[in-house]
């Protein structure tokens, strides 16, 4: 099996964060010395690329190019590390192995995949070959919301699966499916992520709580933080403001993360 | 004049159109097959040596005999969940997911979207 590992990142519901938590942990494993990729599988509502300063006139090729047999892995491989101006977080990104594999942001070419549908053949060997031609450590695959195909598919083939949640009951129920999901599909490492929770809480007893519930180690506790909203995802939070108490939890997932065999 | 490797993959492409296994039916293999299945995914294809030695390497409890592993293979490649090149010892597995559906919406709706984006200059 290739050599570099594959983490998805999941969250049963929108809006806990997800693609904020992908870019800042890819980020924080380059950051560690790791070769890193990030694909965004979110083809119906990509967002991932605005963290790390792209936008529809700087995107060159993407995924849904390469799904049109139009590009290659290779071409559509953008590096942070050759243009992480733009942000004081993402300056220190320079000279990093970290790449983006981004979805279009283009109207016509969103409709033109939910139109025309998905080879999973093609995809899946996109996801490989990334990691094989860029000689990833590490592939963080950012998935749409809720359980689809193509979140499934990007589950079936992980080493390590971090399920992001909000300590609320409609997560809480959600997450109980995506831990079946991913337990039924073998996932290796399974890890689970709480996000936005309120300062208040003891984060000791709901971590405790919600390893009990669902047998899996929670690897953070992040609090809900309105400096992370003023941020509007302009930058990459946890590299711009490091001794926020939000990024010091962040890097104790990507640490879990690094831990992984 | 085609390749021995363009005429490969011809084969495997066009056998890829017909049906395919899905995440979700993947949860529902014997144990052993399931892990399999993951690597081939992982490793795009495998040879039938590979494939035993992957079997070999699986925990006693699931291990399947040689028999058990030829039937399961005849049987996944029957439904075409996976794709045989080859025979014997110098065959090699694929595993061939089923394609995501496109929308049902009716096609209207799709070229008047098409048309409305075609005009966005930002598009073009």
């Amino acid at each position: 099996m290739n050599k570099g590992k594959i983490v998805s990142i999941h969250s049963f519901r929108g809006g806990t964060g997800k693609s904020n938590t992908t870019a800042n942990l890819a980020a924080q494993v380059a950051m560690a010395g790791k070769r890193v990729g990030v694909v965004d599988t979110d083809i119906q509502s990509p967002g991932i690329h605005v963290l790390f300063g792209l936008d529809e006139n700087k995107m060159g090729k993407t995924m849904n190019d390469f799904l049109h047999g139009k590009a290659t892995i290779r071409e559509i491989g953008f590096s942070i590390g050759d243009h992480s101006s733009g942000g004081e977080g993402r300056a220190k990104l320079a000279g990093k192995n970290l790449w983006l594999f981004p979805s279009s942001i283009r109207g016509r070419e969103i409709s033109q995949i939910l139109k025309e549908g998905i080879d999973f053949n093609l995809l899946n060997e996109g996801l490989q070959k990334t990691i094989t031609e860029f000689d990833l450590d590490y592939l963080f695959i950012d998935t749409h919301p809720g359980l689809n195909e193509e979140t499934l598919l990007s589950i079936a083939t992980s080493d390590i699966l971090i399920i992001i949640l909000r300590p609320d009951n409609q997560d809480l129920q959600g997450t109980s499916v995506t831990v079946d999901i991913a337990r039924s599909l073998d996932v290796p490492n399974l890890l689970l992520m709480v996000n936005k929770a309120l300062p208040k809480y003891d984060f000791a007893e709901l971590k405790k709580e919600i390893e009990d519930k669902f047998n899996a180690p929670v690897t953070g506790i992040l609090p809900l933080s309105f400096d992370l909203a003023d941020n509007a995802s302009n930058d990459l939070f946890s590299l711009r403001f490091p001794d926020h108490d939000w990024s010091k939890a962040l890097r104790g997932v990507a640490e879990a993360v690094l831990a992984v065999e | 004049m085609p390749g021995v490797f363009d005429r490969l993959n011809k084969e495997i492409k066009d056998k890829q159109q017909e049906g395919g296994i899905t995440a979700l039916d993947l949860a529902d293999l014997q144990p052993a097959l399931r892990k399999i299945m993951r690597l081939m995914l992982r490793e795009l294809q495998m040879t039938y040596p590979r494939l035993c030695e992957a079997m070999d390497d699986t925990p006693e409890k699931d291990r399947l005999t040689r028999d058990e592993l030829d039937d399961s293979l005849s049987m996944l490649t029957q439904q075409f969940w996976l794709i045989r090149i080859g025979e014997g010892e110098k065959a090699i597995y694929k595993v061939n997911l089923r394609r995501k559906e496109g929308s049902k919406l009716a096609a209207g709706i799709w070229s008047a979207l098409d048309a409305k984006l075609k005009d966005k200059p930002k598009d073009g």
